[in-house]
């Protein structure tokens, strides 16, 4: 339907002045910040130094590695359990309060949840005791200050994201086309990789790229488990706001996140719609 | 059937490992010493009471719940009529109104906070209850947004001229049919739009000082330094509550999203 003006006008108003107020302006202010000295002049130089600078490539490389390494990982934890979920639990009471142990760490602050982790990962937390008890290992094993400790909160941190989205896609599959697929006399193994996962592909795309953009983001997490020894790039833009105070700076690293994010999230939204079933 | 079995391993496994670490914040803020121990040695609530008796954790509760509050019904208020417009009419630049209404959803939460740090102090408005508030409206509509938007249906229209034919003036057509046909919607986006606010530090972080702080964002300062059974005390705290929410939520709007029973 086409819109009388003023109605569109009175609802949209308020949302947008808003919006356009405390998050459109403040993102510009960080773009012009980011390209301007402090007398004002333009300038590339904040981003020269950090493309010019290797130690700046590193921690990107570091920031990916561990986000793509996420989502690997949240996936093949992540998918087998929404499968079990929705195709093998018969019992909805258990399903049910499956579901809610599943929601309550998501309703959790990501602050309690990398505690619990620091807890438990230390040189004499619970599971340096269970691999020792079961005499895995003879010594105590660092986790916590390294990419192994980080991408532990992080997969337990992101992983409901991917089964609410792959179990979503999972329970509005018509089984009909499975089905179709098993009378014909296709194995189940081929039923699934040609029939089942393209149909779940967009949830499981969707969950994905949730998961990353969260995962390349994150700050409170990896600032926890690295106990400083490793730095994404979350902690390049906190530390020039917080104890540097260069805002262009920090700025020109703010903008730098941005845009590798959308862009990547972009790419993967592409590539997911690409592949779904016609 | 080895496959089955398989699955059944890993996706038991992976719930413990989702259970874990809850299980052993809430065990260790019982221990009776003075270091964090699990599993527990002896009971008590003693770290309860050290918590609520401290001034500057009891003013970041009420901090973070005042905002979390705050933010949650200005979102709910500004994400209606929004949701009207786009659910409603075809216009130019809808799309694009949306993305940008969606938008904070995958923007990282460490940009938009440093953003709003500096456009604060830009404008006299850093590190004030206002500047978070703000803030926090901003990445909690989202929420509010998509949980109404589907409600919104050419049924749900029906009914609201029906409304209006029948001699109903706009106003009293929105508070008695339009309202009450979104209020599930409302609910449940504003549940996870009041958490998301209540949980964040990311953004908080930027806008908060030692005269002014929220829970998490207390707690991230206090954990880099010193662990103990305190800080496992508020954490049990949160873990209490958010399962109560959801308990709740289960109650009002049923959470068995993963039923096989729906069909296309």
């Amino acid at each position: 339907m086409t819109a009388p003006r003023t109605t569109l006008a009175l609802l949209l108003f308020a949302p947008l002045a808003f919006f356009a107020a405390f998050f459109v302006a403040p993102m510009v202010v960080v773009a012009l910040s980011s390209i301007t000295a402090d007398d004002g002049a333009l300038t590339a130089a904040h981003y020269a130094r950090i493309l010019l600078d290797q130690y700046h490539w590193d921690v990107l490389w570091v920031t990916f590695r561990i986000a793509l390494l996420t989502t690997l990982i949240c996936m093949l934890v992540g998918f087998p359990l929404a499968w079990y979920l929705v195709r093998i639990v018969r019992w909805r009471a258990w399903r049910r309060a499956c579901v809610i142990l599943i929601i309550v760490p998501l309703f959790t602050s990501n602050i309690v949840r990398s505690f619990g982790w620091m807890v438990l990962l230390g040189r004499t937390g619970l599971v340096n005791q269970g691999l020792m008890g079961l005499g895995l290992t003879e010594r105590p094993i660092r986790f916590l200050g390294t990419e192994t400790g980080i991408l532990i909160g992080l997969v337990y941190i992101l992983v409901p994201f991917v089964v609410l989205t792959v179990g979503n896609a999972l329970a509005k599959i018509d089984t009909a086309y499975e089905e179709a697929s098993a009378d014909l006399g296709v194995g189940p193994a081929r039923t699934f990789w040609f029939v089942t996962l393209p149909l779940t592909l967009p949830g499981a795309v969707s969950g994905a790229i949730m998961v990353f953009a969260l995962a390349v983001s994150a700050y409170v997490t990896p600032a926890l488990l690295s106990g400083g020894q490793i730095t994404v790039f979350s902690m390049l833009i906190f530390q020039q706001y917080s104890s540097v105070f260069d805002f262009h700076y920090g700025a020109a690293l703010s903008i730098t996140l941005l845009v590798l994010t959308l862009v990547l999230v972009t790419v993967a939204g592409r590539i997911g719609e690409g592949r779904k079933p016609a | 059937m080895i496959t089955r079995f398989l699955i059944r391993i890993v996706a038991l496994a992976a719930l413990a490992y989702l259970v874990l670490p809850l299980v052993v914040i809430v065990g260790a803020s019982l221990t009776e010493t003075s270091y964090l121990a699990f599993p527990p040695q002896g009971l008590t609530l003693k770290w309860f009471g050290v918590l609520f008796d401290d001034p500057s954790y009891v003013s970041a509760f009420v901090t973070s719940t005042l905002l979390a509050l705050a933010a949650t019904v200005v979102a709910i208020v500004l994400a209606i009529p929004a949701s009207l417009a786009l659910a409603r009419y075809v216009f130019a630049g809808r799309e694009a109104i949306s993305s940008l209404l969606m938008s904070p959803l995958v923007l990282p939460y460490v940009v938009l906070g440093a953003a709003l740090l500096q456009f604060g102090s830009a404008i006299g408005l850093a590190r004030s209850f206002e500047a978070l508030l703000v803030g926090h409206v901003v990445i909690v509509m989202p929420f509010v947004l998509r949980s109404v938007l589907p409600l919104l249906t050419p049924e749900q229209r029906a009914l609201e001229e029906a409304s209006m034919d029948l001699g109903a003036t706009p106003v009293a057509t929105f508070f008695l049919v339009v309202l009450p046909q979104i209020r599930g919607g409302i609910v449940s986006g504003g549940l996870l739009a009041f958490i998301s606010s209540w949980i964040n530090v990311e953004l908080s972080i930027f806008n908060t000082s030692s005269a002014l702080n929220t829970i998490p964002v207390k707690m991230f300062n206090y954990v880099q330094y010193t662990i103990d059974p305190t800080i496992a005390a508020v954490s049990a705290i949160t873990i209490v509550a958010a399962a109560l929410v959801i308990i709740l939520l289960d109650l009002l709007i049923g959470l068995d999203m993963l039923s096989e029973s729906r069909r296309p």
